[in-house]
Parts: C-alpha cells; structure tokens; sequence
C-alpha cells in the first residue's frame, strides 16, 4: 500500500472512530518500515486535526472526542516504542490546570487532549490546583505556556494572582498564559493581562501554535 | 432613566400572566440562589443543610429585591447524593461530588431510587414549609433540581458517563432510569408543597453533547419529567446552562412550559420555541452581572427586553445561570431596576 493511502486511512479511521481499526493499520505502518514519525504527524494528527475541526463546527462534541482520541492514542501506543528520540523536533510545553478551589476538569482534559494530541507536550497538574504550583511547574518544565482552567466564577481570580505571581517573580515574559472555563471571557483576559483566551479547546491549541512558532 | 415603583405583588404579576391579563412590567427573576445566604450572616454550607437558614435567606433576599420567584437550589449533585452519591461540603460553596459512585457496572447496586426523605431533600422540606407560612402569599416558590442525565452523569463521572455513551450505552440508559424514578420522587413532593419544579440539565448542554445525544440520553428522561409534572398539575421550566441554540427546540419539544436558557442568542430561541413556551433567560451572570458596572447591566437588560418584545407566549427576564457568591448585590438590585424601568412595553 502506497504511504499516503496509508496515512489517509489512519485519518479516516481515527476520525469515524473505529479504534481497532488504527491500531491494525499502524501495525502495517511498522511492517511496511513507514517512518514513525510520518505516521504519527501525517495519520495520527492529522486525523485529530479534523477531529478538532469538526469539534470546532459543532459537528463533534464531547463524547466524539474522546473516543476519538482514544484511538488516537491506541495507534500512538503502537508506534510510539519505534519513533527515534529526536525525530519529532522540539514540542512545545504546556503546563495546565484547574485553578485553586475548583474541582471541574472536563474543560481543561478536553483542552489537554487536544493539545496532546497535536504533538505538544503536557504537563498536566489537574484539578484544584494550589496557585503557586503553576509557576513552580513551568519554570522545573521550561513550558512555553501556562494554561489555567475554571468553570466558576469564584475562582477566577486565583488567574490573576498567577500572572502576578509571574510578574513579582520577573518571569512574566518567560511565558505566554493562556485562560479559558464557562465564565472567562476575552474581557477578562484583558482585565487580568492574561496573553490568549479562547472559547474552545481546538481554536486553544490552534492560538497557542501560532504565539509560539509566530 | 426612569424607574417605575410595582404595582402588582409578585404573585398577583405571575397570576396576571398565566390568566393572560396585562402585568405592570415584564416579569423578572434573577437566578439567585445560594448567594442569599449571605444577607443573613450565614454559610453556604448552612444553607445546604438547614432548611431554617435556606428560607431565612431566601425572605432577606426577596424583601431587598422583590423579584418575581423564589428559588430553591443548593447545588447540582443533590439528587445523586440521595441516590447514595457522597458529596463533599466546604464552607461556602455548593457540595460537590468528588468521588463518584459507579465505577464501573458492578456498582450499581450502591444506588438506588431516591424516596421522599433520602439524602439532604427534607432540608427543601423544611424550607418550604416555612416560606409557605412566610411568603407564599406574596410570590411563587420553586425548587431547582438537576434531571437525570446530570445526575447520572455524577454518579458515574462526567468523562466516564461521556464515554459510556458510546463504549456502554447500556449502563448510561441504566443510571438514567434510576435517576429518572429518583427525581420523579422528588417532583411529587415539591408539588404537594404547591411549589413549581425546575429541570436543571447542565451537562445534557450543547457544550458537552450534541443534539443527537441529546435525543437519545437526555430527551426522553426529561419529557417524562415534565409529563408527571403536568399530570400533577404543574407548570414546569427547563434549565440547561451553557450553550443551547442547537437543542432549544429539542428542549420545547419536551413539552416544559417555560425555556431557561443561558448561551443561546434570543433570536434563535424566539424563532424555535415560539408560540409553545416561555423563554427565561439570558443576562450573563459571569460577565455584566458579576463585573457591571450598573450602565453596562441596564443596557443588556433593554437589549434582550427589546429582541423579545411582543413574544408570544411571553419573556421573563433572568440570569443564563445562577448568580454565584461574588456577584455583588448592587448589580442584582440594578437587573431588577433595568426590569422596572425598561420593562413596562405598553403598559
């Protein structure tokens, strides 16, 4: 089977969900000596790639991507052992976590997913984050991007007190901060200084590529 | 701008409406919870337990605002927890669920249907019985209950309930059926308190699901709901925070007699659910209410008043979800004045 037929089908099958499908077809990847990292940027993310896209038009939801890329990362646990250590180039790091006295995640897992599943690294701290842990995290990481989560208005101000956190600190420029969670709004990324808001987790991963890489 | 004192009582405006005689201005309830406690020196925490504290808080918030329906709602996860769902209670802020139940199919037997007095559900009891004495002849009482996709989905966990729609539908339709039952308990005893049920449907939202799944795991259930309800006799709304433009039309469908609606542009709800319910909706409580200022909150407020002007059968000017602890009362006070002074069409 020719490459690119190949890596069409991993995007399709990914895409439509069929799991059992990605896998047996990145076992064909190894046996036709395809080059790991081929496999994974042009089959497995860019098949994810439309998936966010499709995210992104409210034509898939939540329950689409997961299930998504749950086969996504099936084919990835396939190939994953033979990728060559430096192949894939240098990833962007992203810390992320949902700020200190909140304990809703789905937002922020559907954001790291995304983000994992476009190649960037994630450093993901989880729920109910203490707000010191995010500068700690991203300056032990070197992260490129400090990512902050909250569903409740409450809490939203544990943001600000990171970025002045960052800013006390005289790391502030170190990093971009990305915000986002049902309350947040681009007024409130303005209010706080923080760098980049977006509404949903695909347009996230698409903003954070275009700070980093310009 | 000028602010028009009422001349109904609440409960004579609400009356007016239903009976389809003129009301003094357009009728307005902010939805505001919780947050009550505070005029009374309390904790949420106090507010989630002691049905004394919940009516207490809710007559100080009604004397200072005078919206047009007190309501009961202590957090999403209640009805789970009298499932068997553990929750975990901090000072002042809603219980929540940070264990679930069901961690896989062989704990369904740890739950069970919720019956009249499980759980925390004979604190609303409490509450009713008091603001019956108290205030029921001046405004109606409702209580705010989360349906059975967000209740099932506690029990088992968002994300595992989210993928179990498609990896164990099966198990989904088995823990819908349990919280089904569970609720429909629950509505007949807000009933016979003569107070009006209220669907909360979060996670059944177009942020999570789309309209297909909300077909198959959200719409029956819940059209089972507002069938008892109107059996009894009710009127009953149904809530789904979050975005809702693709399934408002769904959620009329369920035949609930009033559309709550948060992230949803009114035009599309006018166009969707007109002519068969009440739309409720939609200033955002994260945004103008909690930053104002007061200019800011009044000029919304006349925005959806005027989108909305002439529905039929009627638009009741609220919060797309509830007013959380740090919204300030001035602001709340100032969506009630926006209603006084730019909700009077013709009247």
């Amino acid at each position: 089977m020719e490459k690119s037929k190949l890596f069409e089908k991993i995007s399709g099958s990914l895409i439509e969900m069929e799991e059992d499908k990605v896998v047996e077809l990145c076992k064909k990847s190894l046996e036709l000596n395809i080059p790991v990292y081929e496999t994974i940027t042009s089959g497995l993310i860019a098949g994810m790639d439309e998936v966010g896209r499709l995210y992104e038009e409210e034509e898939y939801f939540l329950p689409e991507v997961l299930i998504c890329s749950d086969a996504m990362k099936a084919g990835l646990d396939v190939v994953k052992p033979y990728l060559k250590a430096d192949d894939m180039g240098k990833p962007i790091k992203v810390v992320i976590g949902v700020v200190e006295g909140d304990t809703h995640d789905i937002g922020k897992n559907l954001v790291g997913i995304m983000m994992e599943t476009s190649g960037i690294e994630v450093y993901d701290l989880g729920r109910d984050v203490p707000l010191d842990k995010f500068v700690k995290k991203a300056e032990e990481v070197e992260a490129d991007i400090i990512g902050m989560s909250t569903l409740m208005t409450t809490t939203m101000d544990g943001m600000r007190t990171v970025i002045e956190k960052l800013e006390a600190e005289n790391i502030r420029n170190k990093y971009k901060v990305l915000i986002g969670g049902g309350p947040i709004s681009q007024k409130f990324a303005d209010m706080i200084g923080a760098d980049l808001y977006t509404k949903d987790a695909n347009s996230a991963v698409r903003e954070i590529k275009k700070i980093v890489w310009g | 701008m000028e602010r028009r004192a009422d001349l109904l009582t609440p409960k004579e405006r609400v009356g007016a409406f239903l009976s389809g005689e003129a009301v003094d201005r357009i009728i307005t309830m902010p939805i505001v919870t919780a947050n009550t406690v505070h005029l009374i020196g309390k904790t949420v925490k106090e507010f989630q337990l002691d049905g004394e504290v919940m009516a207490k808080a809710h007559m100080a918030a009604f004397e200072k605002f005078g919206y047009d329906l007190v309501y009961l709602f202590t957090n999403c996860s209640y009805v789970a927890e009298a499932m068997g769902q553990k929750l975990v209670y901090s000072i002042d802020e809603p219980a929540n669920c940070d264990d679930p139940i069901i961690k896989s199919r062989a704990d369904l037997d740890k739950v069970k249907v919720a019956t009249k007095d499980d759980g925390q559900l004979p604190v609303y009891y409490d509450a009713l019985e008091i603001l019956n004495q108290e205030l029921a002849d001046q405004v109606f009482l409702s209580v705010c209950f989360s349906g059975p996709l967000t209740t099932a989905a506690t029990l088992r966990g968002t994300e595992r309930f989210v993928r179990d729609t498609y990896k164990d539908p099966d198990l989904c339709h088995k823990l819908l059926r349990l919280a089904t039952d569970s609720c429909k308990n629950f509505i007949k005893e807000i009933v016979s308190y003569e107070a009006m049920p209220i669907i909360l449907e979060p996670i059944a939202s177009g942020s999570l699901f789309s309209p297909k799944m909300f077909k198959e795991f959200a719409f029956p259930y819940n059209k089972e709901l507002v069938d008892l309800a109107h059996e009894l006799g009710a009127l009953i709304p149904f809530h789904i925070c979050g975005k809702t433009h693709k399934i408002v039309d769904l959620m009329a469908d369920t035949g609930a007699d009033v559309i709550s609606i948060d992230q949803c542009d009114l035009e599309i709800a006018r166009e969707k659910v007109g002519g068969r319910a009440v739309v409720l909706g939609n200033i955002n409580p994260a945004d103008e209410l909690l930053f104002g200022p007061v200019e800011r909150i009044y000029k919304v407020c006349k925005e959806a008043i005027d989108k909305m002007e002439g529905y039929t059968p009627g638009f009741f000017l609220s919060t797309g979800c509830e007013t959380s602890n740090e919204v300030p009362m001035e602001h709340i006070e100032a969506f009630m004045d926006a209603a006084r002074s730019y909700g009077t069409y013709d009247y």
